[in-house]
């Protein structure tokens, strides 16, 4: 099976640790992707796995062969590179052609190797073109189209669509995504951008300081964060947090009470943080919840919805809520509405989940 | 054509200085061409009377003649090519590998080569250890050892380096990934990525070979070896010196000025050729090593 294996992986230049020995099992045909921001050692562990990097502590398997010391050539994996780094004095064909001469393989095969995946990236036109001449989009096909042709056991994505703009971003996500499902090569992917993550990940392994916060699918992450750090990280805008202390039924956060499930009173007295996703609340209560009271700064609309900039105590909040064509109604909320089974509690000291049950 | 209404007095003033300045340089330059092209189609007692200004006096091939029949010239010239197509090629040879490693940072101790090839920039052996190096070598009068001695150029090799240094490390990952060795990264993808800063530093080894006089001259003793441009003085000075040939030349329609001249619009005739393929790169080199240090 031709997944990837990290164990214990460490990377230090000299005396400086930058990643701090990371577990991590990428299993055959699965899309992870690491997350985090810049500097936090994803894209080393990428370019380790690659073989860009040297490891300087730990195991790294690919399809069960450790590959510590194996040259990058030799580890049947491709790389999409942040730039494209497409080689600008040869044309389309020739780019993605390059590795597999280099291989030795017959000309005639390299030939039908790759009008088949032009065809797949829509790249048959411009196969003369030199690079300079294509699209932003363009270039990020072949530079795609250069990792397919080599029929690797492992892709690595290195922050592939960070140089497009928004719209072709979310395009060419969308178009990884199919090729995903239709090559169903391993791959492992880095972005600092949440929403990358969310969308092509079955797993994301969010990444801090070197180190992995946790790892999960998308869904997993955004409803169980492990701790803040990944709570702040995911989602769009990330999740609220407030200093509050544990009650007999819930959390007091300044001078007003939400209520709680679980058995939050067996803590009473406790410093913890209290998560609330920006779109979790309502503007009128709804089933059992609390009103926290907010004093608003700024009304932003998106549209359908809007975010509500405002204030509890010293905390800075963001709230999402719905338009339904006018934003008018929004200028006058004072408070919002807790769900009691949606909010989450973090240890006021560590950072990490705190779960009472239900 | 340039709109002087949008230039104000001062511009103008300045636009008119820097005009007469170049065209003065301009004149300055090419007016030694002229001049040499002239005297060696001049007669020879036109040449020696001084009266050649601008234009060929009393016009004739006689000082063609009279070295074009030499067997020695063609030797001399023959020797210049293989001096300038093996020494550029040699120097290539080293100039590239040797600049290419220079750059990649993976390099151990590439701080101490780094500063190893500049020192040589600024201090040298001299001439008597130079010679003697060579003398123990057994390369005194050896073509190979002529080719080999000026081979690696410290300021060449710095130039390429920046040039490769200034190439983003991923494309050279992106052929490790493709399944590159170190020397397929270079010939594959910098070398013609680097192609304006390779014909740059071709056309300095060919320019300096081609010239290459004084080593040249210290160097090699036989006549068979020498180069065009010790050809070129061993013929100055016996004509000088000869007098019965003075009377000789005379009669004979040529002098050692124009015979000297002669030889030098050879030489240079190669050069003249080959520039305009090189100059486009040239000058993108050029500006390319200016900026860069």
């Amino acid at each position: 099976m031709s997944g990837v294996n990290l164990e214990g992986i460490v990377k230090a230049y000299g005396a400086l640790q930058v990643v701090h020995g990371i577990d991590l099992t990428v299993a055959e045909k699965e899309f992870v992707v690491l997350v985090g921001p810049s500097g936090c050692g994803k894209s080393t562990t990428l370019r380790m796995i690659a073989g860009l990097e040297e490891i300087t502590a730990g195991d790294l398997t690919i399809d069960g062969r450790r590959m510590n010391r194996i040259a990058p050539k030799d580890r049947d994996v491709a790389m999409v590179f942040q730039n494209y780094a497409l080689y600008p004095h040869l044309n389309v064909a020739d780019n993605m052609a390059f590795g597999l001469r280099i291989r030795r393989m017959p000309k005639a095969e390299i030939k039908t190797t790759i009008d088949d995946v032009a065809e797949i990236l829509g790249l048959t036109p411009y196969l003369d073109r030199r690079p300079a001449d294509l699209s932003g989009g363009q270039r990020q096909r072949v530079a795609m189209g250069r990792a397919i042709v080599r029929h690797p056991k492992v892709f690595l994505f290195d922050e592939p669509l960070s140089n497009l703009d928004a719209k072709l971003r979310t395009q060419m996500r969308a178009e990884i995504k199919r090729l995903h499902n239709r090559l169903g090569v391993t791959s492992v992917y880095v972005t600092h951008d949440q929403v990358e993550a969310m969308t092509l990940a079955d797993r994301i392994v969010v990444m801090n300081d070197g180190r992995i916060e946790q790892i999960g699918t998308p869904m997993e992450l955004f409803n169980d964060p492990a701790n803040t750090f990944v709570a702040g990280f995911l989602g769009s805008p990330p999740m609220n947090q407030m200093k509050g202390t544990l009650t007999a039924s819930g959390a007091k956060i300044g001078d007003a009470e939400i209520k709680i499930d679980g058995r939050v009173g067996d803590h009473a007295g406790r410093d913890v943080i209290v998560g609330i996703r920006p779109e979790h609340v309502t503007l009128s209560a709804e089933g059992p919840s609390s009103a926290l009271p907010i004093s608003l700064d700024l009304v932003e609309p998106l549209g359908s919805e809007a975010l509500l900039h405002a204030t509890h105590g010293d905390d800075s909040l963001v709230f999402k809520a719905a338009t339904n064509g006018d934003i008018d109604h929004l200028s006058g909320v004072d408070a919002v509405h807790v769900p009691s089974h949606l909010v989450k509690l973090f240890d006021a000291e560590t950072g990490h989940a705190l779960n009472f049950g239900v | 054509m340039m709109n002087w209404n949008l230039y104000s007095r001062g511009d103008r003033f300045f636009a008119i200085v820097v005009s007469v300045l170049i065209g003065m340089f301009t004149v300055a330059t090419l007016y030694p061409f002229i001049y040499i092209a002239a005297v060696s189609f001049s007669s020879g007692f036109a040449a020696q009377a001084g009266k050649v200004v601008l234009t060929p006096i009393d016009a004739t091939l006689e000082a063609y003649g009279y070295i074009l029949w030499d067997p020695q010239f063609w030797v001399s010239y023959r020797n210049t090519f293989i001096y300038t197509i093996g020494g550029t090629l040699m120097s290539l040879a080293f100039i590239i590998p040797g600049a290419y490693a220079l750059s990649r940072p993976q390099l151990k101790g590439r701080r101490f080569f780094n500063l190893f090839i500049a020192f040589t920039m600024w201090f040298n052996a001299g001439l008597i250890p130079f010679f003697l190096n060579m003398r123990d070598l057994n390369l005194l009068d050896s073509m190979f050892g002529i080719i080999l001695a000026f081979a690696v150029n410290a300021f060449n090799i710095i130039l390429l380096r920046n040039f490769f240094e200034a190439i983003p490390q991923s494309f050279e990952e992106a052929a490790r990934m493709d399944g590159a060795n170190d020397f397929q990264v270079l010939w594959k993808v910098y070398m013609p990525l680097s192609k304006p800063a390779i014909a740059t530093i071709t056309l300095f080894c060919i320019v300096s070979r081609w010239n290459g006089f004084f080593w040249a001259m210290v160097l090699l003793q036989s006549e068979d070896k020498i180069p065009l441009q010790v050809f070129l003085r061993h013929t100055i000075s016996n004509l000088s010196d000869d007098d019965e040939f003075a009377i000789v030349q005379t009669a004979a329609g040529f002098s050692a000025e124009t015979v000297t001249a002669a030889i030098i619009v050879c030489s240079i005739i190669p050069v003249l050729i080959v520039y305009p393929f090189i100059q486009k790169y040239f000058e993108k080199g050029i500006l390319l090593g200016g900026v860069k240090e």
